[in-house]
């Protein structure tokens, strides 16, 4: 320890802990940690393997410095606040945490929604020392105790956020960011924030999240070592031809996974993963009530315990708690559940993660591994299980193209090399500025328009909304009674709907659970199914096996009313596309280009791999983007989501029948008359986001858009799912190109 | 415009009426020698302090909008009461000081209350000792003329109150001075004035001081209000006046059930006092119109008050009805400005300021300056006007080579905005203590920002 000259830097009673411990030396990383935050002028960003001696890094330096000045005197207050996204991660760090901070003389409270109210009330009526809390608990105790805000965080010196990698680019995110902006306007200081995170590529991109509007650069430590070992493989599964649905009984979107291939993944699972912890996240709803089912089916036959359960936003709260209490039981137990939940679903570490079918997104692929491979010596484990439909001789020209193992793969790869899809800063997170709205108000009992702007808008997280944005959004929540205004000095105050709105206990979250999609036809209800991509009448889309137009879509009640559409044939799979980002696409026509197969593929999955690549030659999608197949074009401008968004926007617009598949397009006429409405485009100016957004009905996907105004919706739905510069780029270049 | 004969002005009353203006609070002294107009309602009040000398009682909502001089009119009134020989205690309501609560924010209240509990030869509040002390010599006094025992007087006199809710604990408390003022116990003096100040957060911390077995608290201290009325009187005051301002804070209340329980407390209020339950004391509460009248926050969204409250519905537009119980203040015109401008600057004048050097033409210059400057935003929060002006005058005064048209230029008048959402002194993290910052201006916006935000800055739904 001698050599060491950050230990040299630390309090007497840390260096104490540290002897006390048994540790023979600090890491590198803690090397590195402990002079930069101890300088307490700079924001650090911590990046390294979970067990790698993050949270110490963090905290000796920080408790190091609680411990000197807090000697002798009695400072009212919590002094460094710890925000985490997992009740569990919280339990798990009180547990280390509690034992440094009394060697320093440091108290240690930990708030979540777990921990008892009389812990609670003890920590309120003494804030001090280090306070481990949720994003929402944090929002709920400004909310009903916003007049004592300054009282608990005047004297706060640090803001820590753990697992920072799981809030870049979410609605939690901006409502995380909020929070942070809010305490240091609480404490009337800007005080350093430590971020501990997981490696990413682009570690500054992480810090800008950190501190929107940074003017000093934060440090970035990365740690050397320790990088925890991943196990990884992705099967291939080749399914029997699809069925059509019955009327009564509703059925799946992605028929490959029929009875067989899902009973062939379902055993699969209860071989391997029985008898451990894990969560086994599958893209909808419905194949997670199939595959918790025929799961369930097996322990049965077999006599054994039950240990797979499923946890979706539809299934009441006591099944969900039920899931969850066993997960945390100490008996092997397993969760099946859908990608909306990885927020949803508190539950610490598991031993491993399945994911049936592609991954909806690089970030959440990283998040859910991130639960697995926690503990030190301990390898992460991540299966995927992908279905594609048998080849035949009538099949659309895109199904040999494998796209959904091709994504996964790209997926992988992008995931390998530390890539993940980095936040748009133009994105509006509407929802969330209303509940931040609603949150500040609470918290002072109302506040000025123009203080609202400053503090929430201008200096605050949400700096992409203009002042006219933001006064249609309050227009749009007086209308609908959340807000009102009081006429003598002008504050907003919350109206009838307002106050009712924050009196729930689920106010507090920004995130809800993603609503998926009705599908009705002649009054009946086919399925269900999660859309990402942009509906709108007109347009057509693949359910089940078969096309169908879509007559109406209607947000509020989460239909879409569709007819069989007589026209052209349908790819066998749909649906759970997920957001690609273009990065994601680009790497995905790499893929074809190569030849060699990752070694974490299992055989099938390898010929699945070679079939595309075969398709993609024959196709000649290398030079060609546009694929005659009968009455219909395919169009493959290798865009992200939002750019394909864009075009299938804008040819909608034109009066053509689009249906957006999971990188391409599908267009209902021949490539002449495709190509004549691109070249049309090609010569107009790109419209604008807003007026392209409106050529579908407004979305309400996030919590709070029911009480937006349309235009609000399709402006926070361009900012976020619309990429109209990519698309024009595209179309300028292919009319170059021709 | 008003005459300009005036009681003299004293050097005391004028250093307080300079330092109060100048910090843009109400003085308490010395009003009437800057006070503009409102000799009604002056008249009104007047008669319901006699009320209140002859036992009787009463409540009155004093309703204006922002900057229409509530406050200013509410101290007017606490002065005269004062000078009657009443008792005042005054207080801000606030989210965490109302008039009914739970978490302790009533007790809030009722301390504050008492904290500024006020007399004619303590005007300034901290005046409950002096109260007590009162009693008890005046009970001592009657002993002795009387031959008596002092405890036994003062049990006497006290017996008025155990009828009342509560006044058995009361007595008891003030018994329990009188023991500890014959002992030299200051402790337990000082013990029994916490109690009475509510001060004491709970019964058992109350028990290991005194021999009673309750506080006031949340649930009863509108009963210790009343018996502070009986008790001013058998101390030998006059009566009591109650202020309670900034009731716009109630309507503020985030929550249906909050403000309805306060509504509530207000309606036994006006109850007790139009009943004639409570003996002499004066309510006042002040607030702006939202407070009374708005039909899902205000005073009418509680149907009870809505029908004791309404106004007569032939006033309005210049025609006034004083007897109910709800006063209206006009807002101040530009012209009521002036004058409260020209009576400022008597305040000065007459001691190191020449009068010549402060013109009628410079009031209005001035008045024109702040009309430019923030619109009529100027006269309807006089406070910000007054503040800028005093000021001025007091920069004159200091700088005699100095001139009105000169310092014009310089004044600036903010706007009021909420401290909790400024913005902070730095974007970017340090590891400087609060203390130690230097207070610096928020970073100049540029002038393209600037536009957009004023459609904010006076954003109406």
């Amino acid at each position: 320890m001698s050599a060491s000259s950050a230990f040299e830097l630390l309090h007497r009673s840390i260096q104490r802990w540290i002897w006390r411990s048994g540790w023979t030396e600090l890491r590198d990383l803690q090397e590195r940690a402990i002079p930069a935050i101890l300088a307490e002028d700079r924001d650090v960003v911590l990046a390294a393997a979970t067990a790698s001696g993050k949270t110490e890094a963090a905290f000796l330096p920080v408790l190091s410095l609680l411990a000197e000045r807090d000697r002798g005197e009695e400072v009212e207050g919590f002094r460094a606040l710890y925000l985490s996204p997992l009740k569990a991660l919280i339990n798990d760090q009180f547990d280390r945490l509690r034992l440094m901070g009394e060697a320093a003389g440091v108290p240690v409270h930990r708030w979540h929604g777990d921990v008892p109210q009389s812990q609670k009330n003890r920590a309120r009526q003494h804030p001090s020392g280090v306070l481990l809390i949720t994003p929402e608990s944090l929002e709920a105790l400004l909310m009903r105790d916003g007049l004592q805000a300054r009282r608990l965080f005047g004297e706060v010196r640090f803001l820590i956020v753990d697992e920072l990698h799981a809030f870049i680019g979410t609605e939690r995110g901006r409502q995380l960011q909020s929070l942070l902006h809010r305490v240091d306007l609480a404490s009337r200081r800007t005080r350093p924030r430590i971020a501990l995170s997981a490696t990413l590529g682009d570690m500054p991109l992480a810090a800008d999240f950190l501190r929107p509007g940074r003017t000093e650069p934060a440090v970035i430590i990365e740690g050397q070592e320790g990088q925890s070992e991943l196990r990884l493989q992705v099967r291939g599964y080749t399914g029997s031809p699809p069925k059509i649905p019955t009327n009564d009984t509703p059925t799946d979107d992605t028929p490959t996974h029929d009875a067989s291939t899902l009973e062939r993944i379902a055993t699969h699972i209860f071989t391997h993963l029985r008898g451990q912890d894990n969560l086994v996240f599958a893209n909808s709803r419905n194949r997670v009530e199939q595959l918790a089912d025929a799961l369930h089916e097996r322990a049965q036959r077999l006599g054994v315990p039950h240990e797979f359960y499923p946890h979706h936003g539809n299934l009441s709260k006591e099944i969900r708690e039920q899931a969850e209490a066993q997960l945390k039981s100490g008996r092997p137990a397993t969760a099946v559940c859908t990608s909306t939940l990885e927020l949803g679903i508190d539950i610490g570490s598991v031993q491993s993660i399945a994911q049936i079918g592609p991954p909806p997104a690089v970030a959440s692929l990283r998040q859910r591994l991130g639960r697995s491979g926690r503990r030190a010596g301990e390898p992460a484990v991540l299966r995927v299980y992908i279905a594609e439909p048998p080849l035949s001789r009538d099949a659309r020209p895109d199904e040999p193209l494998r796209l959904r193992l091709v994504q996964t793969v790209a997926m992988i790869e992008l995931l390998l090399a530390r890539w993940y899809e980095p936040p748009r800063p133009e994105a509006l997170h509407l929802s969330t500025l209303v509940q931040q709205l609603l949150s500040v108000i609470t918290q002072l009992g109302g506040a000025r328009a123009d203080a609202l702007y400053d503090a929430l808008c201008r200096r605050g997280p949400f700096r992409s909304v203009t002042p006219t944005l933001f006064a249609d959004v309050l227009r749009s929540l007086d209308r609908r009674e959340v807000l009102q205004q009081s006429p003598g000095d002008g504050s907003l105050l919350l109206g009838p709907e307002g106050e009712r709105l924050t009196s729930q206990y689920s106010f507090y979250a920004a995130f809800s659970t993603e609503e998926e999609y009705r599908l009705v036809c002649d009054g009946k209800t086919l399925g269900t199914l999660p859309v990402t991509h942009a509906v709108a009448p007109g347009m057509h889309l693949v359910f089940a096996g078969k096309r169908w137009k879509i007559l109406d879509v209607s947000p509020r009640e989460s239909r879409i009313t569709v007819a069989a559409s007589p026209a052209g044939t349908a790819p066998s799979f749909g649906g759970d596309a997920g957001h690609l980002h273009a990065h994601v696409a680009h790497t995905m026509r790499a893929l074809y280009r190569r030849e060699d197969a990752p070694r974490y593929l299992d055989a099938p999955a390898r010929e699945l791999l070679a079939q595309g690549r075969r398709q993609f030659e024959a196709l000649k999608l290398g030079r060609h983007w546009a694929i005659d197949a009968g009455t219909q074009t395919l169009v493959f401008p290798w865009l992200g989501t939002p750019g394909l968004n864009a075009l299938a926007l804008a040819l909608t617009d034109l009066g053509l029948s689009v249906e957006t598949n999971r990188i391409h397009l599908s267009v209902d006429a021949e490539p002449a008359i495709v190509r004549g409405a691109l070249t049309r485009l090609a010569a107009e100016p790109p419209p604008s986001p807003a007026r392209l957004a409106a050529v579908a009905p407004p979305r309400e996907t996030a919590k709070h858009h029911t009480l937006l105004d349309a235009p609000l919706l399709h402006a926070d739905y361009a900012s976020a799912h619309l990429d109209v510069p990519a698309a024009w780029q595209w179309l300028l270049a292919r009319g170059r190109a021709s | 415009m008003p005459s300009t004969e005036r009681p003299k002005l004293r050097a005391r009353e004028r250093r307080a009426i300079v330092q109060a203006l100048r910090a843009g609070v109400v003085p308490r002294a010395g009003l009437h020698h800057i006070q503009v107009g409102r000799s009604r309602e002056l008249d009104a009040l007047m008669q319901d302090i006699e009320q209140v000398r002859e036992g009787g009682s009463a409540v009155r909502f004093v309703i204006g909008e922002y900057g229409s001089g509530k406050t200013f009119f509410l101290n007017l009134i606490r002065l005269v009461a004062l000078e009657k020989g009443l008792v005042a205690v005054q207080a801000d309501l606030t989210p965490d000081k109302r008039l009914q609560a739970s978490g302790g924010q009533a007790r809030a209240l009722y301390a504050e209350l008492m904290r500024n509990l006020s007399t004619r030869t303590k005007p300034d509040g901290g005046a409950l000792p002096a109260m007590v002390e009162r009693f008890i010599a005046q009970a001592d006094q009657q002993a002795r003329i009387q031959r008596r025992d002092t405890e036994s007087v003062i049990c006497e006199r006290l017996a008025d109150l155990e009828e009342l809710v509560s006044g058995y604990d009361f007595a008891g408390v003030l018994a329990a001075y009188w023991r500890a003022y014959q002992e030299g116990d200051s402790a337990t003096q000082a013990a029994v004035l916490r109690w009475l100040r509510a001060e004491y957060p709970n019964r058992t911390a109350a028990k290991k001081d005194l021999p009673v077995s309750t506080i006031i608290d949340d649930e009863n201290w509108y009963d210790y209000l009343k018996l502070m009325g009986r008790f001013a009187k058998l101390a030998g005051y006059e009566g009591l006046v109650v202020l309670v301002d900034e009731a716009v804070n109630l309507y503020k209340l985030n929550h249906k059930t909050a403000r309805s329980r306060n509504y509530e407390q207000i309606l036994r209020i006006v109850n007790d006092s139009l009943q004639g339950t409570s003996e002499g004391i004066l309510f006042m509460v002040g607030g702006t119109p939202e407070f009374l009248m708005d039909p899902y926050r205000g005073l009418y969204s509680y149907e009870a008050l809505q029908t004791r409250l309404a106004e007569n519905q032939f006033a309005g537009n210049g025609l006034i009805d004083l007897s109910g119980p709800v006063i209206r203040l006009q807002n101040l015109a530009p012209e009521d400005l002036y004058v409260l401008l020209a009576n400022i600057r008597r305040v000065f004048v007459g001691s190191s300021l020449d009068a010549g050097r402060v013109p009628d033409e410079a009031l209005e210059a001035f008045m024109r300056h702040c009309a430019q400057t923030i619109g009529d935003a100027y006269f309807r929060t006089p406070r910000n006007t007054v503040r800028a002006f005093t000021d001025l005058l007091a920069i004159l005064e200091q700088n005699p080579e100095a001139s009105v048209d000169q310092l014009l230029g310089h004044v600036r008048l903010e706007r009021e905005a909420n401290p909790d959402l400024a913005p902070l002194p730095e974007a970017s993290p340090s590891n400087g203590s609060q203390a130690d910052e230097p207070t610096s201006e928020p970073d100049p916006t540029p002038a393209s920002q600037m536009d957009s935000d004023d459609d904010l800055a006076s954003f109406s739904l």
